[in-house]
């Protein structure tokens, strides 16, 4: 199973399309529109991260929460092969504020941003008590 | 059309950078303007009205003057004119087209008089002439002025670069070296560095500015709101170079992220292209008593994020790096050239750090702002910039400093110890 390769992925809790238990790749869903399935992820966990494996600052918005002691789901769009879809969706959900499309955060289901929202949410107080409000973070 | 002779007295000016200061109308020049009735052409073109409507230099006298006694405005732009071209140097050619296009204008009136026909009308037809005339006055007038305003730019790139390289130049001296092309940058600098450099040093003055304003504004006991403007100000003043380091991102990364735009001492402390945010609130904790218990734990939660933001980035960076360094180290010899397009590839993902480094300068300074009281604020502030302005001070007295050298290429680089050496020596032979 895809899970044991890198122990990494365990600890951040990896979402993988090939070996994700909860996979719903197996054909027996109707095929499902890119925004919903971009809504369906992101409600699915209280904190979800939108990333490129090979991205550096995908890292390091998994490195700002794991540093927090959060332990967000990570969903790979180059390990979908429908991952372009994907990429168009988040491109117009950040809308025209980021020229790349990833990183991009959910909490709590509700669309944070790209990087420099989520630390200007760090600064500024409010991304605590949101990681609360999801569950994410205690204490 | 041809474009007037005047404009080619500053051939090494490209025509296409030329603006207006409002910005409203296309320049002339040879830059092709996509609305209609492009400026230049007003001459040829005949569309008058549609210049005359893009033309806004409401300030301009010479418009006015126009209006009422068109052939003593002539003068003065042809004065004016005669003025610019003494200042660059002579051009008898082109003065002498000057006075021509100056004295067609004068004789507009009557020669296109001639043109029209005697069936017209003469007040209509004189309405139009007049417009075009006033218009193509004006259009001279606003390229005598884009002259001027494009040579004095040019005048100051060049006085800042050159105190730039004079200061680069001691700084070698006074070190006893001369490595060419190392930290002597003369002519090795890309535009868009140099442009930033530019923009940083009226940055700085502007610091100086700002800070005056808060020292008076604490000292006089000026009112909140008057502090409040002030604070703002300062505010506003970090979000300037913040966007201005954001477009030298785009032309040069490594001069943003090696410090090259800044002094020895910042450079040594240099966190991903600028200042380290919890470092600024370490410096600061001290100096912002007294303060309410929220504001306490305000401070330190905003010195917590930012190390965790920053160590985060940090990490990023440090995977960058990684990714870069696999690319590059070893492979097939034959790979070479996509073993660099995949390095470039990467390489463009530096913007996107320091962008963020900013972009957490920029936060940590908005949320002091929101934690502080306007004159706490306003300390906080007057403490940064003076704490910035003495590391630069710092900098410079460290790279003047008298030192003892090895290498003496003179007399006059003998240190003290060697003086001291030299009269304690006559003075033993002075007792014999």
């Amino acid at each position: 199973m895809q899970f044991q390769q890198l122990r990494r992925e365990e600890t951040w809790g990896y979402y993988m399309m090939q070996g994700g238990s909860r996979s719903r790749s197996g054909g027996n869903m109707p095929r499902e529109e890119p925004m919903e399935k971009v809504a369906r992820v992101a409600s699915e966990s209280a904190v979800v991260i939108f990333s490129v494996s090979s991205c550096c600052m995908c890292h390091a918005v998994k490195r700002l929460f794991c540093g927090m002691g959060v332990n967000p789901t990570v969903y790979e769009i180059d390990h979908d092969p429908r991952g372009a879809d994907i990429e168009r969706v988040l491109m117009r959900l950040l809308a025209n504020s980021s020229a790349v499309p990833v990183p991009v955060v959910f909490i709590g289901g509700k669309l944070i941003g790209a990087m420099d929202r989520v630390m200007a949410s760090h600064i500024n107080g409010t991304l605590v008590p949101l990681l609360k409000e999801a569950g994410a973070l205690w204490l | 059309g041809r474009p007037a002779a005047t404009l080619e007295m500053f051939p090494s000016w490209p025509m296409r950078f030329q603006q207006t200061p409002r910005g409203s109308s296309k320049s002339g020049g040879e830059s092709i303007s996509t609305d209609s009735g492009s400026a230049l052409n007003t001459i040829s073109s005949g569309k008058a009205e549609a210049s005359q409507s893009q033309l806004e230099q409401p300030e301009s006298p010479i418009s006015n003057i126009n209006h009422i006694k068109p052939s003593a405005s002539n003068q003065q732009q042809s004065v004016e004119m005669a003025n610019d071209a003494s200042r660059t140097g002579p051009s008898s050619s082109q003065q002498n087209q000057n006075h021509q296009s100056a004295a067609a204008l004068t004789d507009a009136k009557p020669s296109q008089e001639k043109r029209k026909g005697p069936g017209s009308t003469s007040d209509r037809q004189l309405d139009a002439k007049t417009l075009r005339r006033l218009a193509q006055n004006r259009e001279a007038a606003r390229k005598s002025r884009l002259r001027k305003k494009a040579y004095v730019q040019q005048l100051e790139t060049s006085r800042i670069k050159l105190n730039q390289l004079e200061q680069e130049l001691q700084r070698a001296r006074s070190q006893g070296l001369f490595l060419g092309g190392c930290g002597v940058a003369a002519g090795n600098i890309s535009s868009g560095a140099a442009i930033f450099d530019m923009e940083y040093a009226r940055w700085l003055e502007d610091d100086q500015r700002h800070i005056s304003e808060l020292r008076s504004g604490l000292n006089q006991h000026y009112s909140d709101g008057d502090l409040r403007i002030i604070v703002d100000a300062y505010i506003s003043h970090y979000d300037e170079i913040f966007r201005l380091k954001g477009v030298a991102a785009k032309s040069d990364v490594f001069h943003l992220i090696t410090g090259m735009w800044t002094t020895s001492a910042e450079r040594c402390f240099l966190w991903m292209g600028g200042f380290r945010p919890s470092e600024l609130i370490k410096m600061l904790i001290s100096q912002l008593d007294p303060l309410t218990e929220q504001q306490v734990m305000g401070i330190y939660s905003l010195q917590q994020s930012t190390q965790q933001a920053e160590e985060a980035l940090s990490q990023g960076l440090e995977q960058l790096q990684q990714s870069l360094i696999e690319t590059i180290a070893g492979g097939p010899v034959d790979d070479g050239m996509q073993q660099m397009v995949v390095a470039l590839g990467k390489l463009e993902n530096l913007e996107g750090f320091v962008r963020q480094a900013d972009n957490l300068r920029q936060q940590t300074l908005h949320q002091l702002r929101r934690i502080l009281t306007v004159r706490q604020a306003a300390r906080c502030f007057l403490v940064i910039g003076e704490y910035y302005g003495r590391l630069r001070a710092l900098s410079s007295l460290w790279a003047s400093r008298p030192r003892e050298t090895m290498i003496s290429e003179d007399n006059s680089c003998q240190t003290a110890t060697d003086l001291q050496m030299v009269q304690h020596s006559q003075n033993h032979f002075s007792n014999f």
